[in-house]
């Protein structure tokens, strides 16, 4: 009985949704003419990468910070009588894994440096340098991670903090994240390097930071 | 800093950096480095209110660039009044859950980076112009809050951690939905922006994105019938961080829903004035059931969440009457109240739980001739939350119900007399107990006397506030229409 009531109300909103987005008229502002009016002085070629760096930068900063902030929650639960140890794995499978990652690590920086003038970008950057470290460690070549040692620490808050120290100096000489344009896309390559360093030891960390067994099985 | 624009941004960075500051050095340096950047975030806020008192309202393009194609940041007399409450009660509960948490627990470890992301989301959800940037600040709020419950707890903590998440991704989620249709519809999230294209047209999507984001951030502040997440969650969390949630975070969401009701939404709510009565009725059914629930439970913690329930109540009580600016008031009368007797209430609770080892009302007799300082703050704040003069509680009341009754809403004002009654049950269910001549059975654990001075610092805040509770509302006219 109450499954079909949820039911009913999911296919009831569902409907209402699309009949509502059936007679959606066309927005009343259109920001892509702004978008690209604006580009030339914002420091990149690319639109997505403009509007996630430069016009709504600030979104972006908050967003690593809820990045980060997943990883502190999963910190802060207390996984750390664990320990981690390596168990035997393929010897193939290794081999594949050892020639995959550098190849995935020079796919990370062309990501990170085609993100001025075409799809690309940190966050996928990071998220292929992430993915790395996964396969190394689900081929027994990377353990598990414990309690962050000072220097991984540092790796990890270390973009954002290179981020929010950026966004703070340009407050400086006017607003929060105003780069001057001469300057913009040095400044945007730079917060992404680092972006692309911490975000890629992050997204391993929500990964390897769990993945810890109790001594092996 | 002569420009109001870099002192609200500097209240969302701060509280960034010290997180991370918190994170690299360790618990005991990260504690200070947050005090330090609590009492500077206190410093600004009162700066900015100064500083907005005598030139009005204030705003900040991030980038450079002016909405629509950039974020701005506003400050008016409802932002300032959040930001300075929620500076007041960080403030002693930083320096609380210093002498709280025991030296080297992963709780106190994590507890400053996720309270560091906590306040830099509270800053910038209060100072942000934007619909979607509303929504990231809003997941900071959430997730950091989420971690703070699940923090070094055992199973039924991060089972109430769970709980709360589920909620508050369902709640954020129907927030985005609905800032989608808007940017569907306008092709803009700028809320200054949107303010007149609202007036001048809102097709039936305008509506349907209202709906959702109206009850997504009834979900995130816990309104009844959406409550059901709240006392596990703020019942079974350390005593510092259950102060945050109950006295901050659910007012966050409330602020927001009053933000958006006001303006761009007022068009909508316009056309519909029976509307209002519906965040009414519901605020009605959580004060009678909050209360109930607060008579009945166990535990004392359980009591004070279940008391949280019903104040929330209270809050929505305001909505058939916001044409006046005397309900706009007597809400932010209530939120400061609110947060100062609730903090203070789950402070003391906090040591009362840890001097006598357990956590239910039975077992607090004869607490009070070993911690009267405790106690003495715990009623101090039950007399906010009761409303008897001359604390802010009653002020707060006093408001409602003279703003109530000028418009004839009868039934709002005896809604507020019930729901004063009922607390005053559950208040004394506590003191009662613990003023009861029972022979105390074995030795009490001694407590740094921090703790007890800071409950008594929120509680006493709590009630001496009535007496200057009308020059600090008369903020709220900065910026405001009315």
């Amino acid at each position: 009985m109450k499954r079909l009531v949820v039911i009913a109300a999911a296919l009831a909103f569902s409907l209402a949704l699309i009949a509502t987005l059936l007679e959606l008229p066309a927005a009343t502002i259109d920001l892509r003419p702004a978008v690209a009016e604006n580009l030339a002085a914002s420091g990149v070629a690319h639109p997505v990468t403009a509007v996630l760096l430069n016009y709504r930068g600030y979104d972006t900063l908050l967003e690593i910070a809820v990045l980060l902030l997943a990883l502190f929650g999963i910190l802060a639960l207390g996984l750390e009588r664990q320990v981690c140890t390596l168990r035997a794995a393929e010897r193939p499978l290794q081999l594949l894994a050892r020639l995959a990652s550098p190849l995935m690590v020079v796919v990370a920086v062309y990501l990170l440096w085609a993100g001025a003038w075409r799809p690309g970008g940190a966050f996928q950057a990071g998220a292929v340098l992430a993915a790395a470290a996964v396969l190394l460690h689900l081929t027994e070549l990377l353990p598990g991670w414990l309690q962050p040692s000072a220097r991984l620490r540092w790796g990890l808050a270390g973009g954002f903090l290179l981020f929010l120290g950026v966004a703070t100096a340009m407050l400086a000489r006017g607003a929060l994240l105003e780069y001057p344009p001469a300057h913009a896309g040095a400044l945007i390559l730079l917060i992404e390097a680092g972006l692309t360093f911490s975000l890629g030891l992050i997204l391993a960390g929500l990964f390897l930071f769990m993945t810890c067994d109790e001594g092996g099985d | 800093m002569t420009d109001p624009g870099a002192l609200m941004v500097w209240l969302i960075l701060l509280p960034l950096a010290w997180a991370c500051l918190a994170f690299l050095l360790g618990s005991g340096r990260g504690a200070q480095a947050a005090i330090i950047g609590l009492g500077l975030q206190l410093g600004l806020t009162l700066l900015l209110a100064v500083m907005l008192s005598g030139a009005g309202a204030a705003s900040h393009a991030v980038g450079g660039w002016p909405a629509p194609l950039g974020i701005a940041l506003a400050a008016d007399g409802l932002s300032v009044l959040m930001l300075l409450l929620t500076q007041l009660i960080a403030l002693p509960l930083a320096v609380y859950a210093h002498a709280y948490f025991a030296a080297g627990s992963v709780e106190g470890r994590y507890f400053w980076p996720l309270t560091g992301i906590l306040l830099a989301g509270l800053n910038g959800l209060f100072l942000s112009a934007d619909l979607f940037n509303l929504y990231v600040t809003l997941e900071l709020v959430g997730l950091s809050a989420v971690g703070l419950v699940a923090a070094g707890g055992g199973v039924s903590q991060v089972a109430a951690a769970l709980r709360y998440l589920f909620a508050a991704l369902v709640g954020s989620g129907a927030y985005l939905l609905g800032v989608a249709l808007i940017y569907g519809a306008y092709g803009t999230v700028s809320l200054e922006t949107l303010g007149p294209l609202v007036v001048a047209e809102a097709p039936r999507a305008v509506w349907l994105a209202g709906g959702l984001m109206l009850v997504g951030l009834m979900l995130k502040t816990a309104l009844f019938p959406f409550h059901y997440w709240l006392p596990s969650a703020h019942g079974g969390a350390p005593a510092p961080v259950s102060a945050l949630l109950s006295a901050l975070v659910v007012k966050a969401s409330f602020y927001l829903i009053l933000r958006l009701w006001l303006d761009p939404f007022g068009a909508l709510v316009a056309r519909a004035e029976l509307l209002a009565w519906l965040p009414m009725t519901l605020g009605s059914a959580a004060i009678l059931w909050g209360s109930w629930k607060a008579i009945r439970a166990p535990r004392i913690k359980m009591l004070i969440a279940y008391s949280t329930v019903a104040q929330l109540g209270y809050l929505f009580l305001i909505f058939p009457l916001l044409g006046t600016a005397g309900a706009r008031q007597a809400g932010m009368m209530h939120v400061f109240a609110h947060g100062l007797a609730k903090a203070a209430m789950f402070t003391a609770a906090g040591v009362l739980i840890k001097v006598t080892g357990q956590d239910t009302v039975a077992g607090l007799a004869g607490v009070a001739g070993r911690r009267p300082l405790s106690l003495y703050a715990f009623g101090l704040a039950g007399i906010t939350i009761m409303g008897l003069p001359p604390s802010s509680g009653f002020l707060a009341k006093w408001l409602l119900i003279e703003a109530a009754l000028q418009q004839g809403h009868w039934i709002i004002a005896l809604m507020v007399l019930v729901g004063g009654l009922l607390a005053t049950a559950y208040v004394f269910r506590v003191l009662r107990q613990a003023f009861l001549r029972a022979p105390r059975a074995g030795e009490l654990v001694a407590v740094p006397r921090t703790l007890e001075l800071m409950a008594f610092v929120l509680a006493a805040a709590s009630v001496l506030l009535g007496l200057r509770g009308v020059e600090l509302m008369a903020l709220l006219s900065i910026g405001s229409a009315a």
